[in-house]
């Protein structure tokens, strides 16, 4: 690790640490219905889209009305993205002439199951991509479909944070808000108006914005070089601040023109936590202890700074390998050392590394350099953060409902210990509560180990329909435990509603789009349902008042338990996973053993 | 339920209309109207003609020019087909390379791999090197290194060849990018190139160096990424400084 590379972490955290009050003090005003600086602008449009939409501002939703609103949403978007994909030959803005008789020889067809698989990734805020968007999607799909979601699905995350937070803050209330309000609100006053800063600030960096055909150019050897364009800035705004992750091309926030300097990576990186920090502040406010807030901040700084040291730290040790091969291992300052595999020259070792780690503490997905290729226990970092449900500032909104689970499971256990009636943030944590959190943990857990141990021995036949490269385990890249990992990661990325991918596995076949589809919709639906059916029960308590036993959630004491737990949890369900993947693999990789 | 479905599709409607087509619509034309050269790709023009993006690396492979990294995106900087070698740190195929057959049942390389992307690096600059076996017994009746060949002898599992640089190789200069489209290479990767660049543009080393730090972006803000130098820009112009002659 190299002084410079260390730097750019602490003052990237920095960063973080003082944007969140003003973030999370904005987001606090919008969803409390008070006046901003945007409300001169934007409120005419939010007036509109009520009486076009048929919604009563004024009318709460109890939690089963809150959650029947979000899933008629959810099935809409999901309707629309298939419907848009299945079509695109026969619709405008498609330069490339994907989906026609004319589409280029290496476009991949937008089958039944492929666009099943894309449309429930998107509508479930996921962007994991089985297809390449260079060889497949025309710009009206990208930006009618898929960054329309980019948008919904983040407001619907951050609505499902704050109507958790309700839960906490209100007492003997029957009502945890309306959806169609936070979900209008959140999209205007916040996601529009960040995105189209950022989108000017992408294409002053480099990055392109037009509905241009591609560029052919004729390179200085005489070949001829196809560059394909699109309105591609837009699109990586949202894609970044809506912690979608999915990219405008196959390399995603690897394409120069997706992220063309450092400077761009740094705003990305931001726009990734910007949200999920703000909101614990915005749950401090709300429950009127902003230390409980900056507890749930700690114990998610202290996650994040262990995970990004590691993961640098292994990617800068790079692969001893290569080093045997002649490569150079150290990072001089006129070139970079550590393990280039997958990675860019302007991003480097310890760039790269923070990219990966951030972008999988919240459930973002986006890459900048390849997670497939990073050294085992480098990879491995990623992977589990994906595990332990994303509770590192977070995907919008789900970062703070999941770790909020947690914490409803951390004082659960350390009620256990003292031997009272949990509680948090002045509310009784019972049986309803603790049962709705397991549920939602258990559920992400099985679907991610069901399903990679179903695909790592299901037997298919060669050229079948489900699987045609034969047994599912054959879609991988690599061999031995590497291969394993493929598999590993691509279902925790689905469950975790990640999108990132240890990209080598090929899993465009029906039975990975089939069943990575099904795995997104538990990750996300049986994560959101029991979030709010934990805010309305809890909105209806009463509160309590704090006494001399009560195990107080402000304090390092409860940092130290909530980290222990996020950590305990994920360990005890997937370290015998991990032990056949990234930690067997990283053995293999010191004894110079190849597959 | 029932009820909540009306709100549901009309809400998509709008929310398709407002961020779907009005706001990138609104962006393009903000975007074109203040950045018109980003917005439209960074392109680099030669004598009116478009001949590349500074943003977009592409493939070059004459000795009088630098060489960019090895590339997995299509065949080689294939600016439709962006993406990475996807290979792990234990695989045989990323570090020794692979064979495949042919349609007329020719032994052909699939992938190069490091090892003999290594050999290739350190004949094409000079690098002096230990080899196993004398590199004369894998070159072709023309001269030229046989890469198959190579790529089997250190595929060989009973006495695989091993080759060393006698001084470390930059990263960069033979391992694949993740985008395959890495406009930029190292400056040590550069600073070993620019012999070769000289020589074949019958200059000395000294004039091609002295270029090379127009080239060279140093970390955004001091502290941001790492240190760079763009490829194509460099190229264009050391064909107009020094030209070779046809």
């Amino acid at each position: 690790m190299t002084l410079i590379g260390i730097a750019q972490i602490v003052i990237f955290f920095g960063i973080v640490l003082a944007i969140t009050k003003p973030v999370g003090t904005f987001l606090y005003r919008v969803f409390e219905g008070e006046r901003t600086f945007l409300h001169p602008i934007f409120r005419p449009l939010e007036r509109l889209i009520y009486a076009l939409g048929g919604i009563r501002e004024d009318v709460e939703q109890s939690w089963i009305g809150y959650s029947a609103s979000m899933i008629s949403l959810s099935i809409f978007s999901f309707l629309a993205v298939y419907l848009l994909q299945r079509l695109q030959g026969h619709l405008p803005l498609n330069p490339m002439q994907f989906s026609t008789s004319k589409a280029p020889s290496f476009a991949t067809p937008m089958t039944p199951d492929l666009a099943f698989n894309t449309a429930v990734s998107f509508m479930t805020n996921t962007n994991w991509q089985s297809y390449s968007p260079d060889a497949a999607l025309s710009y009206l799909t990208q930006m009618a479909a898929l960054a329309v979601q980019n948008f919904v699905s983040a407001a619907v995350g951050i609505a499902v944070a704050v109507a958790l937070i309700r839960g906490f803050a209100r007492h003997t209330a029957k009502t945890i808000g309306n959806f169609w309000v936070d979900v209008t609100r959140c999209t205007l006053y916040l996601l529009l108006p960040i995105c189209i800063l950022a989108t000017l600030f992408f294409v002053a960096q480099g990055s392109i914005q037009n509905f241009k055909g591609p560029v052919t150019a004729q390179t200085l050897e005489g070949a001829a070089q196809t560059i394909e364009q699109g309105p591609l800035a837009s699109q990586l705004a949202i894609k970044m601040l809506g912690t979608n992750g999915g990219g405008f091309f196959n390399a995603n926030s690897a394409h120069p023109y997706e992220n063309p300097t450092p400077l761009s990576n740094l705003l990305q990186m931001l726009l990734i936590f910007s949200l999920g920090a703000g909101l614990t502040y915005t749950f401090g406010k709300m429950v009127r202890d902003t230390r409980q807030g900056w507890a749930i901040f700690g114990a998610m700084a202290v996650m994040f700074l262990i995970g990004v040291f590691v993961c640098y730290w292994a990617e800068q040790r790079g692969n001893p390998m290569l080093a045997g091969a002649g490569l150079e291992r150290t990072y001089t300052g006129s070139q970079p050392g550590g393990n280039m595999e997958g990675k860019e020259v302007r991003f480097g070792n310890a760039m790269t590394a923070l990219f990966a780690t951030v972008t999988t503490d919240a459930s973002c997905g986006a890459v900048i350099g390849m997670h497939d290729s990073f050294t085992p226990i480098g990879g491995l970092v990623p992977l589990f953060n994906i595990q332990t449900d994303e509770v590192i500032f977070g995907g919008v909104g789900a970062g703070l409902y999941s770790i909020l689970i947690y914490a409803v499971i951390a004082v659960f256990i350390g009620g256990l210990m003292v031997g009272r009636t949990p509680e948090y943030v002045g509310k009784k944590i019972e049986q309803k509560e603790v049962k709705m959190a397991i549920i939602a943990v258990l559920a992400t857990s099985l679907v991610i180990l069901g399903f990679t141990a179903l695909s790592s021995i299901a037997p298919f036949a060669k050229n079948g329909y489900w699987n045609p490269p034969g047994p599912a385990a054959a879609n991988t890249n690599n061999n031995g435990a590497h291969g394993f990992s493929e598999v590993l990661y691509a279902y925790s990325s689905g469950a975790g509603n990640n999108g990132s991918a240890f990209a080598g596995i090929n899993a465009n076949t029906p039975w990975y789009n089939l069943t990575i589809g099904l795995d997104m919709l538990v990750g996300r639906f049986l994560f959101i349902i029991p979030a709010l059916a934990i805010a309305g029960s809890l909105a209806a308590k009463k509160l309590v008042p704090t006494t001399s036993g009560t195990l107080p959630t402000n304090g390092s004491l409860f940092v130290v338990l909530l980290v222990g737990t996020v950590i305990i949890v994920g360990a005890l369900t997937y370290f015998p996973a991990l032990s056949l993947g990234p930690i067997v693999e990283h053995f293999q990789m010191l004894n110079g053993k190849l597959f | 339920m029932l009820k909540e479905l009306g709100p549901g599709l009309r809400l998509t409607i709008l929310f398709t209309i407002l961020t779907g087509l009005l706001y990138p619509a609104v962006m393009t034309g903000l975007s074109e109207a203040i950045f018109p050269r980003q917005s439209k790709g960074s392109l680099v023009t030669v004598n009116g003609k478009v001949v590349g993006s500074s943003l977009i690396g592409q493939p070059f492979a004459k000795p009088e020019y630098f060489h960019p990294r090895p590339s997995a995106a299509g065949n080689g900087y294939d600016a439709t087909q962006s993406g990475a070698s996807n290979l792990g740190p234990t695989s045989a195929k990323l570090l020794h390379g692979t064979t495949k057959m042919d349609d007329k049942k020719n032994e052909v390389v699939d992938f190069d791999g490091i090892d003999d992307r290594i050999v290739h690096y350190c004949v094409d600059n000079d690098i002096p090197y230990e080899s196993s076996v004398p590199l004369d017994q894998f070159k072709d009746p023309r001269g030229d290194l046989d890469d198959v060949k190579l790529i089997k002898a250190f595929n060989d599992d009973k006495a695989p060849l091993v080759f060393t640089p006698k001084s470390p190789i930059p990263q960069d200069a033979v391992t694949a990018s993740a985008s395959g489209l890495d406009p930029h290479i190292s400056p040590a990767n550069a600073e070993t190139q620019a012999a070769r660049v000289a020589k074949a543009r019958g200059v000395s080393t000294d004039q091609v160096k002295q270029l090379v730090p127009q080239f060279t972006e140093r970390a955004d803000w001091g502290f941001l990424g790492e240190p760079r130098v763009n490829v194509l820009l460099l190229n264009v112009v050391l064909d107009q400084r020094f030209p070779v002659s046809k």
